[in-house]
């Protein structure tokens, strides 16, 4: 009803994928952001069509997808899981058994995109299922330890299995992103080399201080990503808010009761195990063809683990808390690295900052006080990767007393605030 | 939908007196999809178009027909506000039949009386608690009743009775009837005069029993004509219409709710949403957000100290924020009530301030955000709730009436608000204050017919010329308004032969937010003194705060803190009165008063003999 957002007149509006006008105004926002971001076309933001910062964003984008999955599976459904990154890994090596170019030493079909990257998710997902009986055994800990022992039974096979993941250290290539209708065919549509603008993208000229003919493989990539993710999130956002995911709340806030109340728990669990793999094999997929190359060693407890730094931060159990997590996981390394940079050269050159710098970094080997060594890890101090894995333990531990809610609790608490104004109940 | 309308065998309707129900049908044929009623159910607004609803009216009048239900005889409501009340109620004035509607708080005592003095053949029970306070009794204490409709059936399905009939079944009776005898209900629509009884109102009796006031058709068109569409009320002039929303909340067996909600339908076709209950009509207000608002005292106090209660509560950023709105607020309030009511130039600069940063947001979490008219009456109200509203934007006009004459007496109008008037008496109707005794009287064709099977009790209330006494003291204010001292056998005479008005102190205590019930007493004493009835959530609260423990009420009040926090209330409001009206002790109510202990009646008015009754030891303790 308008002007009265609170009269549900039927069930739909009260559900609806965007009950208010607010937030179709929010998304349509940030649907111009992307799509003028990348190209480079929006005034003060030209940054973000800088490639170094896009080939961030496109890390983030694929790490959302897989962090969609993990986000339905603990944060929706309430099942721990510390296997994300062997789900990844089955369905990166689906991909590229499938997609990849065959070898002396490893084996590779060269199907097309359209073949290799559903069957990423079909078989991860396959996997999802078969584990989890698993999950209707045991729960809480010692569920979050049986998946745990998915990755290193996945690092023990992927080491040995040379045919499949090429040998240790070294890897193999992933198929690149574009579209070909059959192997040995030329691709319709390349997503990674540099290229023309698409001609739907033309009426950006239209816009008075935009000129862009070329586009770069970065920004190409970012399409195909951002379309890609929009449709999981959407796909997520409908298992939400209808009976599966309602019965996968139930089974997350009480199992037992769950069954009371009809909700099959084993087919809840079972159900959410096979789509969050499903969302973890199309990532893992993905994530290796946007690298390029991945070692198998790659797939371990430390991306399992920034996963659950994803969904921690971001907010369990929400989408746009997927997002905001996954940002800050995949960006704060850049961004701290930058500020690292940043308060070094104040240390050296002098500046507002330079106290700060002269604590916080440790230049060089005669400079005993500081905690992170820039620019390079010499001596004692933390390089910046490890200052990260610290920060990122250090917020989860925040997180999970202070805003169990992540980033969108934040988020959440500041919009309450005004929607309650004048009030504070 | 609109089959219905055209069957064979229908009259036409055409020359027919345009009744309620009439009216009703004619909405059904002129805007059949349009939405006449939401209800919430499980959370959801549930819809019924005009045609929908004529079609149930239709098909219910038919189910009274079939059980033998004929013109002049009585029906009854026991129900809280729902649609199958405004149906049942509107079936039984198609039919030409006789319909009343009991209080939902009615003991069973009252239950019995009330049913034996209409003489009620069909009764509607909404729900189980209903039933059996019409069940409970036996059948020899209900000789006339011989059908008892239900709408709830949980818990009732096992009761064993004949005269139990479920609500469906009810309308699955009409159904077939109407197959039968197409037509039928139209034909006594047809025989409709203005002067047929169309309805029993009781009142609710603060002394003696309640009597059941007869109301006709031309009674209710009169009063629409008046109350609901007088010109002038409106800022901007746009009446009643179709777009509009409305809250049904307040008991329908009322007249107030049944003429701003019911008839207001018939005449004028705004959209009528049943709030849930009497407990959740502030929730309701938020999601309805109505556009014409009435509401009774005891609500918009409710509303106002709830206000002030949150914003107490509010964070301190909110708290500096609505600190400086309220300023402003008060400074429009009191702009506006100098100036008739409207805006002027300082005041439209505050609340151009205010609005943005406060006033708006504040309206649409109590829910009138999107309000156009409210009004308040059904008893007297203290002058600063109404400043406080009308600071906010709320244009606020209280209005004066009884059911003895359909609530048609006095209002407000836009621009010409005198606060603490009930305003002007409306155009062209009879309006005195007897010199003599003071006592407004009226005499216009909204004025009732008399009451139920009373002819003494009629005739007393009629003056020999013909004039009903209302039995308030009233006084002109500046030759145009209307002031409402008091209840004439209200009015206090102490010791010293002053005459003392107490509902003016009551409301002015009562606009603490800690003050729910006051009554002052002192009639033929030296001082005047009051029993305070405290509110027990916000009084509760405050207690919490201080960290005083307490268990029950009466443990809440016999708190010497809490007594405190009252004398200072009482404190305050003395400095508005002059030394003889001063409140020179209280004592605080021991327990929360209530209907069903006989304290109140059931619209929740003091009943002040059985007050007096009740708590005259505390009463005595305050003179010795």
């Amino acid at each position: 009803m308008r002007g009265r957002p609170n009269l549900y007149t039927e069930y739909k509006a009260e559900m609806g994928l965007f009950p208010s006008m607010s937030k179709k105004i929010a998304i349509g926002l940030l649907a111009l952001i992307a799509i003028l971001g990348p190209l480079a076309a929006l005034p003060f933001l030209g940054f973000a069509g800088d490639a170094s910062w896009l080939i961030l964003v496109n890390k983030a984008l694929v790490f959302a997808i897989a962090a969609l999955g993990i986000n339905l599976l603990t944060g929706v459904a309430g099942q721990v899981s510390l296997g994300h990154a062997f789900f990844m890994a089955v369905g990166a090596y689906t991909a590229v058994v499938l997609g990849g170019e065959a070898g002396n030493t490893v084996w590779g079909l060269g199907l097309p995109i359209w073949i290799w990257l559903p069957a990423a998710g079909v078989a991860a997902a396959l996997i999802g299922v078969f584990v989890a009986p698993t999950a209707v055994r045991v729960r809480g800990l010692y569920l979050a330890f049986v998946t745990l022992g998915l990755v290193f039974i996945g690092l023990y096979l992927w080491r040995n299995l040379g045919k499949i993941a090429g040998g240790p250290g070294t890897g193999r290539p992933w198929p690149e992103l574009e579209f070909a209708l059959w192997r040995n065919m030329d691709p319709l549509v390349s997503f990674t080399s540099d290229g023309p603008l698409w001609w739907w993208l033309t009426p950006v000229n239209w816009l008075p201080w935009v000129h862009i003919e070329e586009m770069d493989g970065e920004v190409k990539t970012f399409f195909f990503l951002v379309v890609l993710v929009a449709v999981f999130a959407i796909i997520a956002k409908n298992l939400m808010r209808t009976r599966i995911g309602r019965s996968w709340a139930a089974i997350r806030d009480r199992d037992i009761a769950a069954e009371v109340m009809g909700v099959a728990d084993a087919k809840g669990k079972t159900q959410a195990f096979g789509i969050s793999s499903f969302y973890a094999g199309m990532g893992g997929a993905l994530f290796a063809s946007v690298v390029g190359r991945i070692i198998p060693e790659s797939w371990d407890i430390f991306l399992s683990v920034e996963f659950v730094a994803i969904i921690l931060i971001g907010g369990a159990g929400t989408i746009v808390g997927t997002f905001l997590g996954t940002f800050f996981v995949v960006l704060s390394p850049r961004i701290v690295e930058n500020v690292t940079g940043f308060l070094a050269t104040q240390a050296e050159d002098g500046g507002p900052f330079s106290w700060l710098g002269s604590i916080f970094v440790r230049s060089s080997a005669d400079d005993w006080i500081g905690i992170v060594s820039y620019p390079d890890a010499a001596g004692p101090g933390l390089s910046v990767a490890q200052l990260n894995i610290v920060l990122f333990g250090v917020l989860i531990v925040v997180f999970l007393i202070a805003e169990p809610l992540g980033l969108y609790g934040i988020w959440l608490r500041a919009r309450n605030y005004w929607k309650g104004w004048p009030f504070t109940y | 939908m609109t089959t219905t309308l055209e069957q064979k065998g229908s009259p036409d309707l055409r020359d027919a007196f345009p009744s309620v129900v009439w009216r009703i049908r004619d909405w059904a044929q002129r805007t059949p999809d349009r939405v006449a009623m939401r209800d919430k159910d499980f959370g959801i607004w549930q819809e019924r178009t005009s045609a929908m609803l004529w079609d149930e009216v239709l098909t219910a009048a038919h189910g009274l027909l079939s059980l033998g239900i004929r013109p002049k005889d009585v029906t009854s409501i026991h129900s809280e506000d729902r649609p199958e009340w405004v149906i049942f109620d509107f079936a039984t004035i198609a039919i030409n039949a006789i319909c009343t509607g009991l209080y939902p708080t009615n003991p069973t005592a009252e239950t019995q009386y009330l049913l034996n003095d209409a003489g009620s053949r069909v009764h509607l029970a909404e729900d189980q608690e209903q039933l059996d306070k019409v069940l409970g009794p036996g059948r020899v204490a209900f000789p006339t009743i011989e059908r008892i409709i239900y709408v709830e059936p949980r818990g009732v399905r096992s009761i064993e009775d004949d005269r139990l009939m479920f609500w469906d079944d009810f309308m699955e009776l009409g159904r077939e009837h109407k197959d039968q005898n197409p037509g039928a209900v139209e034909r006594l629509m047809l025989e409709v005069e203005p002067d047929d009884v169309m309805t029993l109102i009781y009142t609710s009796g603060t002394t003696g029993p309640p009597k059941g006031a007869m109301l006709t058709h031309r009674n209710v068109e009169v009063a629409v004509a008046h109350v609901l569409n007088d010109p002038g009320r409106f800022a901007g002039g746009k009446g009643e219409n179709p777009a509009d929303e409305k809250l049904t909340y307040l008991p329908l067996c009322h007249v107030a709710e049944r003429l701003f909600s019911s008839w207001s339908f018939a005449y004028n076709g705004p959209v009528l949403n049943f709030a849930e209950s009497i407990e959740t009509v502030q929730v309701n207000l938020r999601e309805v957000q109505p556009t014409i608002f009435f509401a009774v005292p005891r609500i918009w106090e409710r509303i106002h100290a709830g206000v002030i209660i949150r914003l107490q509560d509010a964070t301190r950023f909110k708290r500096m924020i609505s600190g400086f709105g309220l300023k402003l607020a008060g400074y429009i309030g009191a702009q506006r009530v100098a100036n008739s009511g409207d805006f002027t130039f300082g005041s439209r600069v505050a609340y151009a301030i205010g609005n943005p940063l406060f006033f708006r947001s504040l309206r649409e979490r109590i829910g009138l955000r999107h309000c156009r008219y409210a009004s308040s009456g059904a008893a007297p109200i203290a002058p600063e709730v109404l400043e406080f509203f009308m600071g906010l934007g709320i244009p606020v006009y209280e209005l004066y009436g009884m059911t003895e004459n359909t609530a048609v007496a006095t209002t407000n109008l836009d621009g010409r608000v005198k606060l603490g008037t009930v305003g002007e008496p409306y155009a062209g109707i009879g309006f005195r204050i007897d010199e003599g005794t003071g006592e407004v009287q009226t005499k216009h064709d909204a004025v009732f017919q008399g009451y139920w099977k009373k002819p003494e009790a009629t005739a007393a209330t009629f003056t020999e010329d013909g004039w009903l006494k209302t039995g308030d003291v009233g006084v002109w204010v500046d030759g145009t308004h209307v002031k409402i001292v008091d209840r004439i056998k209200d009015i206090i005479i102490t010791s010293g032969g002053k005459n003392i008005s107490p509902s003016e102190i009551e409301n002015t205590l009562k606009t603490s937010p800690f003050i729910k019930e006051a009554m002052v007493i002192g009639d033929g004493r030296k001082f005047l003194s009051a029993l305070i009835g405290i509110e027990y959530d916000v009084v509760g609260d405050w207690a919490l705060r201080r960290q005083i423990s307490y268990t029950t009420y009466r443990d809440l009040t016999e708190k010497s803190e809490v007594i405190e926090l009252i004398q200072g209330v009482v404190t305050k409001a003395n400095g508005k009165f002059a030394h003889v009206e001063q409140v020179g002790r209280f004592k605080l109510i021991p327990k929360e008063l209530d209907h069903e202990d006989g304290e109140l009646t059931a619209t929740m008015k003091l009943k002040r003999s059985a007050m007096e009754e009740m708590f005259g030891e505390l009463v005595e303790s305050m003179y010795s």
